[in-house]
């Protein structure tokens, strides 16, 4: 198991340069004229230039791309053209944000999609189409609509949650409680509807296999026989869904982000992507990858848990 | 944006998905969500590519001194923050939006079909580097990747439609690798090969045909993701410049979300509409292709059981079965079964498949497949009737009275446990014995199904034992809770034929120490001879001949029985590798389930060979 | 059927626990707590660093509440001693003399004088950050003694008293200047506050805590927290739930969200113009706009009040002139001097003989709404003026527009400065907006007079050149847009003249009752 683990995060390393060539490359392409943005529309050439030289953006990309390298293999990620931050110091101050979310929708997702989707797939019928009924409602309000009335009713007028704003979970556990629970919900229902489909397909796949009906033979009580038997089997599949979803977080957060005001990965990303603020970017990417590579592990160390037949030796 | 849409392959056991042709369509019709959401997909093409003919003006004509307006002759919908007519932006909107769409589609089925199909057939090299390709594809940032891709090409929907082609190709390249690689081993290419057909032609039209259903599916479910990313990203201001689509309409009605909330209302209903009919499209096809059946509702349903027609005979104490029909729906598939089983006795249950032999056996236990039900008749297990009985005390019954030994070993095993903890379980549940105690008595029991080393095996996963311990394992299973009814459903049929002797021995050496009564469902006339005191011949859904074995074998008297045993006599190969009917490509092992009458049955390719074993 | 309730009822249990747990622990959450006297405000505006020589004005509060600028700007736009308590021109307005407070420490103990005023301008100058263009007629800086210096101009600037009390007028301590870049995220001047380095997280919410030794008087809150925000409807939320104080809203579908709520006190003002601004009037992108008639034509072309009511829903005021009611160049009567009269507009081009040209626009979706593209096009086709829109980033659209110079105009919304001379700096002199350096006759001999007089003296002259710039058609100007001061009731907000966020200066907490 260790090995496996061991040659998985080996393998992501080179996944790392890769991609961190790749994106520097695509970065530089468009010529986004960094420096006249950060001098105001109407700075003379001869200031943007020298504007340029000092970010080091008259050099060839590939040269740019080493220098990044080189300072990012010693820890360096430099710090932001148009905040000034320190770019490790900023995604440090950032990623909690993040992963409070990416945590806290994978859990209720998890929780409320496994409850909802064994349901309809062991109750079918009436329950079935409430489950489907309620899936489809998930996947077709637009998302911006059920954040915002989640906001307007919850937290402007029932006055239950802050309706902006983040409190980081060492500073106040209550407090960060408050700040991310309508997050985590309104990024929930589009999720919860998707697993809980997933976990529903499977849940009847599982349950029409012989061995239920062999279990079922024994004498067993149905309610053992699901919770034990039919579920274990059935979530794999829907752990590689959630495993998804977990980093998906990281673009769908946007929006949520935006209107609750969480200073996120995400809207980092989409701010300073537009801008071209290419170290910041880099060290996101870099943040991004590594999460990628880990979930995906997880997911996959938990899959051969659950299913010993597709454990890795 | 709505990245969470589930892309997984997994929901479709691969290798199984058989469509065909016009079969699925049809059932998809059939199926209630499957009509609606055609229907509702259907009607939004057609009125988007009437565009033109259905718009009151162009979509791009202002009056700024009609903005914010509400319908008006000619203008059903109002006017939009620009003064536009909505009607026109709705449907040419939708132009816009679900082109985009079909780019995505299309260059994620560009690049992700083919190198798929190609990877998963001929694996090696080109696998190797292509998985490894998906896989930095998969980790790439796909925010950042959009928003370079369009500073650099330019601010339009397309641009970034193509990117999300190809960020989502690696989901179709996985589904369709591992389709094609469970696929690859099957005995139908492999016949193909032998047959001299051009590994282009195989792909053709054995396993592309394979692949279309889940990419279907897929494709759905990715057609969902890219219409709620071009909303999203239009909510971000990052959006499609003066193409008008529905994201931008939304967004542009949330702008003016105090002054107009009504604009809202029709490009989200567009959005969801159509967002909501390709999430249902995706599932019904789904449950169409995977003979779900969306709608049954079993175990509601209580229709009363008709008292048997008559009941004929003295009854035996243990197991006695009169006049017992097992429906499907309007369906008979047992029609009128009369059965008898003592204490100590064996009687064997024959017939070819579909004549309703597993059903009976199923029906005594408890444990039709869903939609199943008894619909006729009595059955007494120890004098007791347990047609009609309450689930739960049904249940009591199961495991420490009447026990069942299962046909195939392999999949009557959780793969998720050990062999040990499936023994365990009923132990403790059904004996409420102790740990320590019901782990000393499977000890036990794997001891007397004469398995070598039990404390090994107590700990290993079904999947690292073979298929003849696997069948002894779940005969200890039947045995665990000391029943006195045993029911085996064609228990020796997937093993070797040197383990099935064992296997009977076994049997036979059990049933006598405990004094069980046995019903041992089988097709096979030697087993019977071997083994039964008595037998039961059954053909389609009826008893056609009950008595001694010698005197059913020697003198039958039913003309069904006498082909039985010609069929026997002819002694024909065992088995033969199955090969489609050059006539329909599209169901590759699998026999058409109309044809048979035993719906569990026919979802097996072994079966169709059994059957041709019994019929030849 | 017991399940169904229960995941409700769990899902109600754990809001109720969220919320009643948020009650005990969550005051840190930005909210102006009774008595904590913590001035919360929300911003769009994303400082570059907290160096004074990257300053631009937008985003002013932040170095205001850590630096002084040498000149006070009042609410009202006058100017008031800070740093330095007089200032004098020399009677050819080329020679400016400060008199400086002789009693200020930075925190390490340095004295704020003579010198430190040469160093920081100097660098300022040079600095290479957005605004150092503003200290372009500054020929040198002559330390006279500890409190008094004179800057020497190369020409006259009407302007340069307002820009002392600007960006360029913010002072660091010309000790950290041989430190690198420490002054972009540790600030360090004379002001009211001190950066909080340990609250702050740079790039979202930046914490000042009251200077400890500050030379001046007290400003009424102990802390004060700027959050950037990049969208208005996360402000106005938090200004419903109390977790932000005061803000700027200027969408206009933001302020009616906010009008309708009675605990939130609200102040209108009106800085920004929107407008079509005219680059190429000598034609070189698009010959036909050298002819002044096609000029005229789109002014009349387009319906500014139709624009004004469905675009920003009425809240401002039509316009045809570039400068504001405050500046001296302004006469009401100009703000009307083009009616929407497209039969006129139509007759021009065809005077002109440029029937059917095609004028290409740059478009930023954030500026230029769909009703306005849509609105614009439709009236200009009208008066036989193809417009096209070409769709631009933000990014690539200061790129496209300044340094290729590949349109003729762009729209935009910008300050109405009330310092005559700003206006006529950003428009009319060659620069930023007048890239192509485009002047006339009336021009050359108007500007001489203005520069040398203050605005006032000049009055007469100021109408004259605002009156040619209408007449001639130099721009398109819309309308005056009404920005909305929203706080959420605990405290008073004072418009900053000149400027469309409020001095750090300008908030006070609201009486109760």
């Amino acid at each position: 198991m260790l090995s496996f683990i061991a040659r998985r995060i080996a393998a992501g390393v080179p996944l790392l340069f890769v991609i961190s060539f790749v994106t520097y490359t695509l970065l530089s392409i468009p010529d986004i004229d960094v420096a006249r943005q950060l001098l105001g529309q109407g700075a003379p050439n001869d200031l943007v230039e020298a504007k340029n030289k000092a970010l080091g953006l008259d050099r060839p990309v590939l040269v740019q791309y080493v220098d990044w390298l080189a300072h990012a293999l010693r820890g360096d990620f430099g710090t932001s053209w148009f905040t000034s931050e320190n770019v490790l110091v900023a995604i440090q101050n950032r990623v909690p944000v993040t992963l409070s979310l990416m945590v806290g929708v994978t859990l209720v997702t998890a929780v409320a999609a496994f409850l909802l989707g064994a349901w309809a797939g062991v109750r079918r019928g009436a329950v079935d189409r409430f489950v489907q009924m309620f899936a489809v409602a998930g996947y077709a309000l637009p998302p911006f609509l059920v954040t915002l009335v989640l906001v307007l009713v919850l937290a402007v007028q029932l006055g239950l949650f802050p309706a902006i704003g983040y409190i980081g979970i060492t500073e106040s556990f209550g407090g960060w409680l408050s700040t991310v629970t309508l997050p985590v919900l309104s990024l929930s229902v589009n999720a919860v509807a998707g697993v809980a489909q997933q976990v529903r397909g499977s849940v009847i796949d599982v349950m029409r296999q012989d061995y239920v009906r062999t279990l079922r033979a024994r004498g067993l009580p149905p309610w053992r026989i699901v919770l034990r038997h039919v579920l274990r089997n059935a979530s794999a599949p829907a752990l590689s869904v959630l495993g998804m979803q977990f980093v998906g977080i990281l673009g769908s957060a946007v929006l949520v982000e935006q209107i609750f005001g969480l200073p996120g990965l995400g809207s980092m990303t989409v701010a300073y992507t537009t801008r071209g603020d290419i170290p910041v970017i880099m060290g996101l990417v870099m943040v991004t990858v590594v999460l990628v590579v880990v979930v995906n592990l997880v997911v996959d160390v938990l899959i051969g848990w659950l299913n010993p037949k597709a454990r890795v030796a | 944006m709505s990245e969470t849409a589930p892309l997984s392959a997994e929901p479709l056991s691969t290798g199984v998905s058989t469509v065909r042709r016009g079969g699925a369509v049809r059932r998809l019709l059939r199926h209630p969500l499957g009509l609606a959401s055609s229907a509702v997909l259907a009607a939004i093409v057609l009125g988007v590519l009437l565009a033109p003919v259905l718009s009151p003006q162009g979509p791009e004509v202002s009056s700024l001194r009609d903005a914010f307006a509400g319908p008006r002759a000619g203008h059903p919908l109002g006017f939009d923050s620009a003064g536009r007519d909505v009607l026109s932006r709705l449907l040419y909107g939708g132009r816009n939006t679900l082109s985009g769409v079909l780019l995505a589609l299309a260059v994620a089925l560009a690049l992700g079909v083919p190198a798929g199909l190609v990877a998963g057939y001929r694996g090696g090299r080109f696998d190797a580097a292509s998985s490894w390709i998906v896989n930095l594809v998969m980790a790439l940032p796909a925010m950042v990747v959009l928003l370079a891709s369009r500073a650099i090409v330019g601010p339009t929907v397309w641009v970034l439609m193509v990117v999300l082609g190809v960020l989502v190709s690696p989901n179709f390249f996985r589904l369709v690798r591992g389709i094609v690689v469970g696929v690859r081993g099957e005995l139908y290419v492999d016949a193909a090969k032998v047959s001299g057909l051009s590994d282009l032609r195989i792909v053709g039209r054995h396993v592309l045909i394979v692949v279309r259903a889940p990419i279907i599916i897929l494709m759905a479910l990715v057609a969902g993701i890219a219409v709620g990313l071009q909303a999203g990203l239009e909510f971000l201001g990052i959006g499609s410049g003066d193409l008008p689509t529905w994201g931008a309409m939304l967004n542009e009605a949330f702008k003016n979300i105090q002054r107009a909330p009504g604009l809202l209302l029709w490009p989200g209903l567009a959005l969801g509409l159509t967002n909501a009919a390709l999430v249902l499209f995706a599932a019904a096809l789904r449950d169409v292709l995977e003979d779900r059946g969306a709608t049954v509702s079993p175990r509601r349903r209580r229709t009363p059981v008709e008292p048997p027609r008559s009941v004929a005979g003295e009854r035996a104490e243990l197991l006695s079965v009169r006049d017992l029909a097992v429906s499907y729906g309007s369906r008979e598939v047992v029609r009128g079964v009369d059965l008898d089983v003592s204490a100590g006795e064996i009687v064997g249950l024959v017939g070819e498949s579909g004549s309703g032999k597993s059903q009976t056996a199923f029906s005594i236990l408890g444990i039709l497949p869903e939609g199943g039900r008894v619909s006729r008749g009595s059955v007494t297990v120890r004098g007791r009737e347990i047609v009609g009985l309450a689930e739960r005390e049904h249940r009591a019954l199961r495991g420490d009275v009447i026990a069942y030994v299962p046909q195939e070993p392999m999949s009557n095993l959780d793969p998720a446990f050990t062999i040990g903890s499936q023994l365990v379980e009923p132990i403790r549940v059904k004996l409420g014995l102790s740990r320590a105690e019901a782990r000393a008595k499977a000890l036990d029991l794997l001891r007397q199904v004469e398995i070598a080393d039990p404390e090994r095996v107590f700990g290993m996963y079904p999947h690292e034992i073979s298929g003849g311990m696997a069948q002894r394992v779940l005969i200890a299973g039947a045995m665990s809770c000391d029943p006195e009814l045993l029911i085996a459903d064609e228990p020796t049929t997937a093993l070797d034929v040197m383990v099935q002797a064992e296997v009977l021995g076994l049997l036979r050496r059990l049933q006598r120490s405990r004094g069980l009564g046995v019903l041992l469902v089988t097709h096979n006339l030697g087993v019977v001879a071997d083994l039964c005191d008595r037998v039961a011949v059954m053909s389609e859904g009826r008893v056609v001949e009950t008595g001694p074995v010698a005197q059913v074998l020697h003198e039958p008297r039913d003309p069904y029985t006498r082909r039985l045993l010609d069929a026997v006599l002819d002694d024909a190969p065992a088995r033969e590798p199955w090969t489609p009917p050059a006539d329909s490509p599209g169901s590759p092992g699998r026999p058409d389930p109309e044809d048979s009458q035993d719906p569990k049955d026919s979802q097996k390719p072994k079966d169709s060979q059994d059957s041709q074993e019994v019929a030849r | 059927m017991n399940r169904p309730a229960r995941v409700p009822l769990a899902l109600v249990a754990f809001l109720t626990a969220a919320s009643a747990l948020a009650g005990c622990g969550g005051s840190g959450g930005g909210a102006a707590g009774e008595g904590s006297k913590t001035l919360s405000i929300a911003t769009m505006t994303l400082p570059q660093s907290l160096d004074p020589k990257d300053a631009i004005g937008s985003a002013l509060p932040f170095f205001q509440a850590v630096y002084d600028t040498l000149i006070k700007r009042e609410p009202d736009g006058s100017y008031s001693p800070m740093l330095a308590t007089e200032w004098k021109y020399d009677d050819k307005r080329t020679e400016l003399t400060l008199t400086l407070r002789g009693d200020v420490k930075f925190d390490d103990g340095t004295p704020f004088n003579a010198a430190a005023v040469k160093a920081n301008l100097e660098r300022f100058q040079k600095g290479g950050g957005g605004q150092a263009r503003t200290l372009a007629d500054l020929q040198e800086v002559k330390v006279v003694d500890d409190t008094h210096v004179t800057l020497v101009l190369k020409q006259p600037n009407p302007a340069m008293l307002f820009y002392l009390s600007d960006a360029a007028g913010l002072m660091a301590n010309p000790a950290a200047f041989a430190k690198g870049d420490s002054l972009r995220n540790s600030p360090d001047g004379t002001g009211p506050y001190d950066l909080d380095a340990g609250t702050t997280t740079i790039g979202t919410r930046w914490e000042f805590k009251r200077a400890p030794k500050y030379w001046g008087p007290k400003l009424p809150y102990d802390k004060v927290a700027i959050s950037f925000f990049d969208n208005e409807t996360a402000i106005v939320n938090g200004l419903k739930t109390g977790q932000v104080n005061a803000a700027l809203l200027q969408n206009t579908d933001q302020q009616a969200s906010v009008t309708g709520d009675a605990k939130l006190k609200t102040i209108k003002q009106e800085f920004d113009f929107q407008g079509l601004l005219l680059f190429d009037r000598a034609g070189m992108v698009t010959p036909a706009l050298r002819d002044p008639r096609v000029r005229q034509a789109i002014n009349y072309a387009i319906d500014r009040k139709t624009m004004l009511d469905k675009i920003r829903q009425g809240q401002g005021a039509v316009t045809s002139q570039v400068f504001g009611p405050k500046a001296q160049a302004f006469k009401p009567e100009l703000d009307t001097y083009y009616p929407y009269d497209p039969a006129k507009a139509k007759q021009l081009v065809k005077d002109a003989g440029k029937e059917g040209f095609t004028l290409k626009l740059p478009r930023v979706s954030a500026i230029v709404s769909d009703a306005l593209a849509a609105s614009l096009q439709s009236d200009l086709a009208a008066a036989g003026i193809k417009l096209e829109w070409e769709n631009v980033d933000q990014g690539t659209a200061v790129k496209r527009i300044f340094r290729d110079r590949g349109f003729s105009g762009m729209v935009m919304n910008m300050g109405q400065s009330p310092i005559d001379w700003v206006v006529v700096g950003e428009l009319v002199l060659p620069g930023t907006f007048n890239m192509f350096g485009y002047t006339d006759d009336t021009v050359k001999d108007l500007l001489p007079k203005i520069q040398v007089k203050d605005a006032k003296d000049a009055r007469a002259d100021l109408q004259a050149l605002n009156e040619h710039l209408v007449k001639d058609a130099w721009f398109v100007p819309f309308y005056r847009m009404t920005y909305l001061h929203v706080s959420d009731g605990s405290v008073t907000i004072k418009p900053q003249d000149g400027m469309a966020v409020p001095s750090i200066y300008n908030y006070a907490p609201a009486r109760q009752g």
